[in-house]
């Protein structure tokens, strides 16, 4: 057993270092925790200064609620899907990659991230419109007869949404690659593993970690974009976001603008769970194959 | 003598302090618009009355406004609101009453008449089309609009149910005076968004905002767009393939309001009397083709004759036009558009 006195000199020393977040834990206090106080205090209050449900009422009882929650999640899921498909193999090769050639091709991909998100978008609208570059290039070489609708609709927007995306999600895939040792893939190489076997029973389980924090990224991101939507989506594409803003600013309907947001902070935090129970699942699987 | 040293001192003192001109500060929706008023209505007005006026600019004017007037920290004196909204913001008490000791009340027409948002401008939500699409040979009605083994096309609509539902309406055969009272009808409501959804899978973007509208009418994106006749006109004027018609347009106004508890209300009252002379809102025609609601704006000259037929509220303009009401909006605009998400998300 340890010493007591030990034990006392370990129990300040955690107390010291606990006392050191408090400037930080008072920061988010002040900036995130009393705004979301003082939405679910919004939330109870009617357009006449009352306390009641009737918002939550209102609000969960209307099928244009339930639409935009389905909305909000097929662009989330299908951002993290492409971004999953793409953004994995790229931090593979990214890892692999001699030092000098993965700098650059990193720079490359965090090149977007420097760009401010409306800039993005708009640019996506001019590559993508009936007659923007993409569209006219493929008419011109007589690939297709009709412009082919890819904005203003669920496609444009899931473009934008997984361009903004991509970078974050490859980060951490990215770091967690490259913290595999070489010696584990060299082994599985010498006990006459394939390049498919190898990715599948080495890297993937080594690198899961990074994989879900990746993913938790793109689904909290992603669950508020608000822009990319409202820019690429062309009315048609109307998520949970744009519904705050329609409650917003044609309702003035504060009261119920706040539910949303209560339920759009329910959903990201039970995705949240799901994720991180999933990831312990998966990550203690993984070290057991490792 | 003693009065010439202290009027002398009272000079020195005023000399030597910066003059306190009286601030007022006005909100608009900015853009080519908030400029047009800018450089034709108050920058003027400030001058005459020697205020030192400050702008801000906002899209969403209503919001800001109660956002302002709730928590109690108003900053703006005037605010340019749109007529409905001007009326909801009335009735949850978020304007000041106008002082028509300051402001001439024989400037506003019977008909547009607020104690609270003074109509200054009007405009159009009009039918403007792709010349290059249909050439000589555009729809001329709204029934042809909704024609689409006619006029092939794509379309695109405002994402809001604001005068979207009165243009629906029309293009079923309601006549523009019925238009309130079939609307006020609950199967008239449904009989609107019916032929919405009816025109939906032709609709190729609901867009958001007057300068959307116009990009989408200048690029081609749509075919057909309805859209403010002062958007269709600055596409047209800067060469763009497209044109409109006042045909069947539905008409509004825009106005001013003082938030209720603005710091420079009495000012504002005097602003907004000053800003809104015949000889500037005409002159705001200069800039944009929203017209004046005040008759006199008409008269005198004050607006070039071929300029007037670029007006909603031209004479020749008026006979098929339906005047928005703000009021039936105030009473049933959260279920109309309600109603109009609903089909949207359909």
């Amino acid at each position: 057993m340890a010493d007591p006195a030990l034990a006392a000199d370990a129990r300040r020393e955690r107390r010291f270092f606990l006392s050191l977040s408090l400037p930080a834990l008072f920061i988010v206090g002040l900036a995130a925790i009393l705004p979301i106080l003082w939405i679910i205090r919004q939330s109870f209050l009617t357009t006449g200064g009352e306390y009641s449900l009737g918002n939550y009422d209102k609000v969960l009882s209307s099928g244009l609620t339930w639409s935009a929650l389905v909305t909000t999640l097929e662009l989330s899921f299908g951002t993290l899907a492409i971004c999953t498909l793409l953004g994995t193999p790229l931090a593979l090769a990214l890892a692999s990659a001699r030092p000098r050639v993965a700098n650059l091709l990193m720079a490359f991909v965090m090149l977007p991230l420097w760009t401010s998100i409306l800039v993005r978008t708009y640019g996506w609208l001019v590559l993508l419109r009936r007659d923007g570059l993409i569209n006219a290039a493929l008419t011109d070489s007589g690939l297709t007869a009709e412009p082919l609708p890819l904005v203003y609709n669920f496609t444009g927007t899931l473009i934008g949404m997984v361009h903004y995306m991509l970078p974050l999600f490859l980060l951490p895939v990215y770091a967690a690659m490259r913290d595999i040792d070489a010696n584990l893939i060299r082994a599985a190489a010498s006990m006459g593993a394939t390049l498919g076997q190898t990715i599948r029973t080495v890297i993937l389980p080594l690198s899961a970690g990074g994989i879900f924090s990746g993913s938790i990224i793109v689904f909290i991101y992603t669950l508020g974009f608000f822009i990319t939507p409202a820019v690429l989506g062309g009315g048609k594409v109307n998520p949970l976001s744009t519904r705050i803003e329609r409650t917003l600013s044609t309702f003035q309907d504060w009261g119920s603008a706040s539910v949303l947001g209560i339920l759009l902070l329910v959903v990201m935090a039970l995705i949240g769970v799901m994720f991180l129970a999933a990831r312990r699942l998966l990550t203690r699987n993984g070290a057991a194959h490792a | 003598m003693s009065w010439i040293r202290i009027s002398l001192a009272a000079f020195a003192i005023s000399a030597a302090l910066p003059v306190h001109a009286q601030t007022v500060t006005i909100t608009t929706a900015g853009g080519d618009y908030g400029n047009a008023m800018k450089e034709a209505m108050w920058s003027p007005a400030a001058k005459e009355l020697g205020y030192d006026v400050r702008e801000e600019t906002l899209s969403d004017g209503l919001a800001a406004l109660k956002m302002q007037v709730t928590s109690g920290a108003v900053t703006t004196d005037v605010i340019h609101l749109g007529s409905p909204e001007g009326a909801q913001a009335a009735a949850q008490s978020l304007l000041e009453p106008l002082d028509y000791k300051v402001i001439d009340p024989k400037s506003v027409p019977d008909g547009a008449k607020s104690d609270y948002c003074y109509p200054f401008d009007s405009y159009g939500t009009v039918m403007s089309w792709n010349t290059k699409t249909y050439g000589e040979n555009p729809p001329k009605t709204w029934v042809e609009f909704w024609d689409v083994t006619k006029f092939p096309g794509r379309r695109a609509l405002r994402a809001n149910a604001q005068d979207s539902i009165e243009i629906a309406l029309l293009s079923d055969g309601v006549a523009p005076a019925d238009i309130y009272s079939v609307l006020s009808t609950p199967e008239g409501l449904e009989r609107a968004i019916k032929r919405l959804e009816a025109i939906k899978p032709n609709v190729s973007v609901w867009w958001t905002s007057g300068a959307q509208s116009a990009q989408l009418l200048k690029d081609g994106e749509a075919d057909l767009v309805i859209t403010w006749n002062g958007r269709a006109e600055t596409v047209k004027k800067d060469g763009g393939a497209a044109d409109y018609t006042f045909k069947g347009s539905v008409i509004g106004t825009d106005c001013l309001g003082v938030p209720k508890g603005a710091p420079n209300k009495e000012a504002a009252m005097k602003l907004i009397a000053a800003m809104t002379q015949p000889a500037r809102v005409a002159k705001l025609t200069d800039f944009i083709a929203y017209g004046p609601v005040n008759p006199a704006g008409y008269e005198g000259g004050l607006i070039p004759e071929d300029r007037l037929k670029t007006l909603a509220t031209a004479p020749e303009n008026a006979g098929t036009s339906v005047f928005s009401n703000a009021d039936w909006w105030v009473k049933n605009g959260e279920a109309a558009q309600k109603a109009f998400d609903e089909m949207m998300s359909r």
